[in-house]
């Protein structure tokens, strides 16, 4: 199956791009917007899912990302342009590969694991990468039905511990809580751009737009209520609970007696999560090989790597997670925005019809 | 040719097996492996304060041995002093060479000293930042030094924090005799707008006629006051009946036994309790068979603070000979309903009047007031608890 069907392309808007948003951001954004924390993260969906629509409208046209570029600007601006956005995700996917990476390491282990506990994560990384991106739509056949298992186990297990009155006085947090807020959230968000690289490997329907915008906001609504709950589990002592959605379900009365059953639910997101973080550096494979053709090795060779440099910068950040979190969220908090909300819109003024050859 | 597509393929076949391995490893948590000869499995902490800073006592369960005739948990105390709790957690660990692991550990207790000098969350600091201890773990605060009582040999269990353990259980809880926190909700406390909390507060006495121990508790080979084991220890027994309440940290007062069961009641969590009502001037004792209990701040205008709880009972037990007609029916008399509604009001306003004086927001009367109003939040915060009256409702009602 060279192509995406449109059920897989909503399947990963509404079950798999939401689990990338309940490990850190929660905990961030209760951090930064206390008990305003659903508005910041309102704010960046809604923007986001205004990226996604104009994504998908320009999937009308039938063209790849490449073929977009080259048609208004030529082959070599095109290049140029194919390059920065291949570097943009391999930068957008390095906080969420590293955010997996300390949440395994704290979560699924009682003391402190060496560094190689993480190390199977990059062998699987290099057989995700080395395979076309277009077979992304088989696995979200299979991860959208364990994503939805392991999020509304999480919601079931979870809710009845929250106190959701702790939600108020809505505005405590002030306009600073709210800009802050949304300013870091930017950092988990790049949905639309991950799409890019998928225009031409997928056939526009009728309707799509508009339904994968639904479907990426009714995903939106669940991050929406898991972190509801969570911070009315927590409250104040939120931006202490780093994992969030490791964390929420340990209340629930039969973990006491049965034990920790919710790990059932954390073990099917984590391993979603495995494939979601890895969906931008394949996505970064992907608008090299449009920019520079697909000699028989160059896949492979590019999987590698990618892989390369992100084991190396897991090494070499070990200690700096924390420095790295406050780079993305503070100060390149712009980039997120820049390629993944300004970029779609601007490529509906793009040329619509093909340049003659 | 197909064997030779075939052999294509398998490099990557192989590749794929390889990964499916290693994620199996990935997600395996080291199979749950914990070696216990080299582990501390710590069952509850004793904090202290001293003059360098703090004392823990820990509590850290041993493997028996295969003699099948003896139950339960054998444990050995050992005692670590440091300028941080981590400190002397490590020195636990230098001690013993066994690594402290705190994912069992179930009950915190404080020395009295130290949280009436200090704000508690010091103490709590390195609990709160592990994210390898369970915060739903137990806290409490007891009379005299927690490293005594946590080191002190128990009359009813093999291990001192399983008995204490014990008086936190849920039916303890249902009785309205016992209160408890958790370090979660103590820091939500804490760190929220009323910054008060409340903690069972512990007491141990020697059991009348209890017996020179000398077996229970094995070990005793810890260094520094491992005292487990130690035969010629007296056996205690424990009780919680009492409530430290808390201020910004600081224990500032403590609830008896009357008003722990009326901070029961009002929070609607007493089934099967007993209290004490009069018939003239005969003692009963009656059992609530349904609670309902809640604090509402009506701060429309000067706030006003409503207490309102309702209970329905049944007679338990008379202290007076009674006829067999009285002992077959369950339902009380509108006289003793007037005596049992005057008793537990009296209990809600001294346990009013105790908070007001100690300066803890037993109810969280600030925390209603923040998230009704953040105007009215601004107006009231720092006389709330002078400036607001209290409306006290008891309805006292008898089984059919």
């Amino acid at each position: 199956m060279n192509k995406i069907s449109a059920r897989q392309l909503l399947f990963f808007l509404a079950c798999v791009a939401p689990v990338g948003k309940i490990v850190l951001l929660p905990a961030r954004l209760a951090d930064t917007s206390k008990n305003d924390l659903l508005f910041p993260l309102l704010a960046a969906y809604l923007l986001q899912a205004a990226a996604v629509f104009c994504t998908l409208l320009v999937a009308k046209r039938g063209m790849s990302f490449a073929e977009l570029l080259e048609n208004t600007f030529g082959r070599v601006v095109s290049k140029i342009l194919l390059t920065v956005f291949a570097l943009f995700l391999l930068f957008a996917g390095l906080l969420p590969v590293l955010e997996q990476k300390v949440m395994v390491q704290s979560v699924f282990y009682d003391t402190l694991p060496s560094l190689v506990a993480f190390a199977p994560y990059f062998l699987f990384a290099v057989y995700v990468l080395s395979k076309p991106l277009a077979s992304h739509g088989r696995v979200w056949d299979i991860l959208a039905p364990l994503a939805i298992f392991g999020l509304a186990g999480i919601l079931v297990l979870s809710a009845a511990s929250a106190d959701f009155s702790a939600l108020a006085p809505v505005g405590a947090a002030g306009q600073k809580g709210f800009f802050e807020g949304t300013m870091s959230a930017m950092a988990w968000f790049f949905d639309a751009a991950l799409l890019l690289p998928l225009l031409g490997k997928f056939d526009y329907e009728k309707g799509l737009a508009w339904k994968g915008t639904l479907c990426y906001l009714a995903g939106g609504a669940a991050v929406l209520l898991f972190t509801a709950i969570f911070w009315g589990i927590f409250q104040e002592t939120a931006p202490n609970q780093l994992f969030a959605f490791t964390v929420t379900s340990r209340y629930f009365p039969g973990v006491t007696t049965l034990g920790r059953i919710d790990y059932l639910f954390i073990f099917a997101l984590a391993l979603v999560m495995a494939f979601y973080v890895t969906l931008p550096l394949q996505g970064s494979i992907e608008c090299a090989l449009e920019a520079y053709g697909r000699p028989r090795y160059l896949p492979t060779l590019l999987a590698i790597g990618v892989t390369a440099v992100f084991l190396t910068l897991d090494v070499l950040l070990d200690y700096r997670f924390t420095e790295v979190l406050d780079g993305v969220t503070k100060w390149a908090f712009w980039v997120m925005p820049l390629f993944s909300v300004v970029i779609p819109p601007l490529l509906l003024l793009l040329r619509r019809r093909r340049r003659a050859v | 040719m197909r064997f030779k597509r075939f052999l294509q393929t398998v490099p990557m076949k192989l590749w794929l097996i390889l990964t499916a391995v290693v994620l199996f490893a990935f997600f395996s948590n080291d199979f749950g492996l914990v070696d216990i000869q080299k582990t501390a499995i710590i069952l509850a902490a004793g904090i202290d304060k001293t003059d360098e800073g703090f004392s823990v006592t820990a509590q850290i369960a041993v493997p028996k041995g295969s003699d099948r005739t003896t139950g339960g948990t054998s444990s050995v105390e050992i005692q670590a002093e440091g300028e941080t709790v981590s400190d002397c957690i490590s020195l636990i660990f230098s001690k013993t060479g066994w690594v402290p692991k705190l994912v069992f550990c179930d009950l915190i207790v404080l020395g009295e000293d130290a949280v009436k000098e200090e704000d508690i969350i010091s103490h709590l600091n390195y609990f709160l930042r592990n994210d390898y201890m369970p915060d739903s773990c137990l806290l409490a605060v007891c009379e005299g030094k927690a490293g005594e009582l946590i080191s002190s040999t128990s009359a009813i269990d093999d291990a001192s924090s399983l008995a204490i353990e014990k008086l936190f259980s849920e039916a303890a809880v249902k009785s309205g005799r016992v209160l408890t926190n958790t370090l979660k909700d103590f820091a939500i406390d804490y760190y929220g707008v009323s910054k008060c909390s409340y903690l069972p507060y512990v007491r141990m006495e020697e059991q009348e006629g209890g017996q020179n121990d000398s077996q229970t508790a094995a070990g005793g080979s810890g260094s520094s006051g491992g005292s487990g084991g130690s035969g010629g220890e007296k056996q205690q027994i424990y009780s919680a009946e009492q409530t430290a309440l808390f201020k910004e940290g600081r224990m500032v007062g403590l609830l008896p036994q009357e008003q722990t069961l009326a901070l029961s009641l009002l929070e609607g969590n007493v089934f099967t309790g007993t209290f004490n009502a009069k018939d003239g001037t005969m003692p009963v004792t009656l059992t609530v068979v349904r609670n309902e209990g809640g604090v509402k701040l009506d701060s429309a205008h000067a706030p006003k603070a409503e207490l309102s709880l309702s209970v329905t009972v049944r007679l338990c037990c008379r202290g007076v000979t009674a006829p067999v007609e009285d002992i077959a029916s369950d339902s009380v008399s509108p006289k003793i309903l007037e005596s049992a509604k005057k008793t537990l009001t009296g209990y809600v306003q001294t346990l009013w009047d105790m908070g007001k004086e100690s300066g803890c927001d037993i109810f969280g009367l600030t925390r209603m007031l923040y998230r009704s109003s953040l105007k009215k939040y601004e107006e009231w915060k720092d006389v709330l608890l002078s400036a607001v009256t209290p409306v006290i409702e008891t309805e006292v009602l008898s089984m059919k």
